[in-house]
């Protein structure tokens, strides 16, 4: 793990800034896609993968934050760069209206509530609810990105600042780590009795990571938004949901896990093209044999230092 | 009135398949704890098989006999299917972290989902006319033979898997498995034959409901299993996962609730009203109507 922090990540640092003038417009998109759903699959895991709240709707807010940026860029006529803000704070918000009544609910329960929220996200998008969502084309036809008067459309632009998100993201749960909320998310993860126990307020901290997770899903979303200038609703359905949850679940909730499982989801079906009804069904053995091989994940978190002998093993998992 | 009388029986029939499908989650969650993803599509599946046994196997007869038949058969190749899923995808976690197996199930439901797609192709099929088209005109509210066989043979099937749970020493055993699995072994009872007894169970009764569905609705896809095996887990849910009873009275009420709303509301909002009243039961009541109010255990 440590040899990976100190040359994995400078050298994917460099050849991710370099990329996009090693390749041609297809894949400069299919970049940029990779790019945003690793912000969303890393978002995903804070609630995850970090606290153990078995979440599988991310693409609710993932598309809040994309409908945000949508709705107050063609509604209100909004410059795309000046509804980060909003697109963090709305999704930050749903996240905690919606999570303060579930989060104490049993693993599984939680997970088929926000599998509904999602549900529900989708319908109400699609039903164009107050004349301002679309109905099911979705919405197009926004600007492109410009700042201080400098337009920049071209994809390289975009490239750079799904780029940007990227590195607040992992900056973020760099941070997070060695915080006090990162650690009570930790504990509360390992066993919540114990942590509430020692005085830990495990009902807040949950909400907070549900805020923090969904706030920076809103900013990948505002960069979705960004890179095809159109949302539309079956770009946050339940599957895109499923796919995240797995993810971080086969990746093992690591920073290079969930980079290569974003990799496996969604670059490689561009490479093998040919193959592309198969897709879903060869992920679907992947995944199991990637379980039975690796039950903990490809490349399982590790947690601060703590000696080995320490560590005893939890067998029967979250 | 009228309305209500006919959302009443059209509500009655969607719930009963949605209890028939339920019934295979909540006895699979209350031995594993799982949630068993793979089981919608498998009900999916099982509209497909019955669809190919009718015209390969039986050559399109639609007879007393043909018909059964094809119930039988499809429920024997689904129960086949359902044993060989616990062996190769569930089985090798079973000590593994919850969300392994989840994500097995999520690999095992997009397994049998693209199956099914790259089998019987993309678009949707019509499901054979196996049972006459009757309908009774019961003073404005009209009921069709299909609704009646289904309502009815649900009926019997529910009330013969209850006796058989709560009468036998198998169903001893399945109850005890649900309790404590290592209590159980200790006992004598072979936990791994009563979860491939519980598969065989369930996967047979979601073939009956796959086939229902076809029958009552026609129009069959690769990817309904998502749809429907949402609808009947919410109804687990909402009854209490891993009680048998609770998942039969579950559906009914889910089948009940989802035809008033398209009754008197609208069906394009029928998702968004089922999964705020899951949320709202789940306030009130967390786990679920006939749950038990258990305490984490430590």
């Amino acid at each position: 793990m440590k040899s990976i922090q100190r040359f994995g990540y400078p050298i994917f640092f460099v050849i991710m800034a370099l990329l996009p003038h090693l390749l041609d417009p297809r894949w400069q998109a299919v970049a940029i896609t990779f790019l945003i759903f690793s912000v969303v699959a890393l978002s995903q895991d804070i609630v995850l993968g970090k606290s153990g709240m078995f979440n599988m709707g991310q693409a609710l807010f993932f598309g809040i934050g994309a409908y945000t940026t949508a709705i107050l860029n063609t509604q209100f006529g909004w410059p795309l760069l000046a509804t980060i803000p909003l697109a963090i704070l709305i999704p930050a918000l749903f996240g905690v209206l919606l999570a303060g009544p579930i989060v104490h609910l049993r693993g599984d329960y939680l997970l088929v509530t926000t599998i509904g929220f999602n549900i529900v996200f989708v319908q109400v998008v699609q039903n164009n609810l107050g004349g301002i969502t679309g109905g099911p084309n979705g919405i197009f036809g926004l600007d492109s990105m410009s700042l201080f008067g400098l337009q920049l459309s071209s994809q390289v632009d975009v490239y750079y600042f799904a780029f940007a998100v990227l590195l607040i993201t992992l900056w973020i749960m760099h941070n997070l780590e060695g915080s006090k909320p990162g650690r009570a998310l930790h504990y509360l993860r390992e066993d919540q009795l114990a942590a509430e126990s020692i005085g830990i307020n495990t009902r807040i901290y949950k909400i907070f990571a549900f805020a923090l997770s969904a706030g920076i899903a809103g900013l990948a979303g505002t960069v979705f938004a960004t890179q095809y200038s159109a949302v539309s609703p079956e770009a946050f359905n339940f599957m895109q949901s499923v796919l995240f949850f797995s993810i971080v679940i086969v990746g093992g909730s690591s920073v290079p896990g969930v980079l290569i499982g974003v990799f496996v989801m969604f670059v490689l079906p561009e490479i093998f093209r040919e193959f592309a009804t198969w897709r879903f069904f060869i992920f679907g053995f992947a995944m199991i044999a990637a379980m039975i091989l690796r039950p903990r994940g490809i490349i399982p978190a590790s947690f601060g230092k703590i000696p080995k002998f320490l560590i005893k093993e939890n067998r029967h998992g979250a | 009135m009228d309305i209500f009388l006919q959302q009443l029986a059209n509500g009655l029939t969607i719930g009963s398949m949605f209890a028939l499908v339920a019934l295979g989650y909540t006895m699979v969650y209350g031995v594993m704890r799982l949630i068993n993803f793979a089981h919608g599509d498998m009900v999916a599946a099982s509209a497909f098989v019955g669809l190919t046994i009718y015209t390969q196997v039986m050559g399109q007869a639609t007879s007393l006999v043909a018909v059964i038949a094809i119930f039988l058969l499809a429920a024997v190749v689904m129960a086949i299917i359902g044993v060989i899923l616990e062996r190769l995808a569930y089985r090798p976690l079973r000590e593994a972290p919850r969300l392994s197996a989840v994500v097995s199930a999520l690999g095992a439901s997009l397994i049998i989902q693209n199956g099914i797609m790259l089998i019987w192709g993309p678009r949707m099929r019509i499901f054979p006319e196996l049972v006459p088209q009757v309908y009774w005109d019961l003073g404005g509210v009209v009921i069709s033979l299909i609704q009646v066989i289904i309502l009815a043979l649900s009926f019997f099937l529910m009330v013969g898997l209850y006796l058989f749970v709560e009468k036998t020493r198998m169903g001893a055993a399945i109850r005890a498995s649900s309790i404590d699995q290592d209590a159980a072994r200790l006992m004598g009872i072979n936990v791994n034959s009563v979860i491939m007894l519980i598969f065989i169970i369930g996967s047979s009764l979601g073939a009956v409901g796959g086939l229902f569905i076809g029958l009552y609705y026609r129009g069959i896809t690769f990817n309904m299993g998502w749809q429907y095996g949402l609808y009947a887990f919410i109804a687990a849910i909402i009854g209490g996962i891993g009680n048998i009873p609770g998942a039969m009275l579950g559906g009914m009420l889910l089948g009940l609730f989802n035809a008033f709303i398209a009754g008197y509301v609208s069906s394009t909002w029928a998702d968004a009203f089922t999964f705020i009243l899951l949320i709202v039961i789940l306030i009130v009541r967390p786990t679920g109507i006939l749950g038990e109010r258990v305490a984490e255990k430590v």
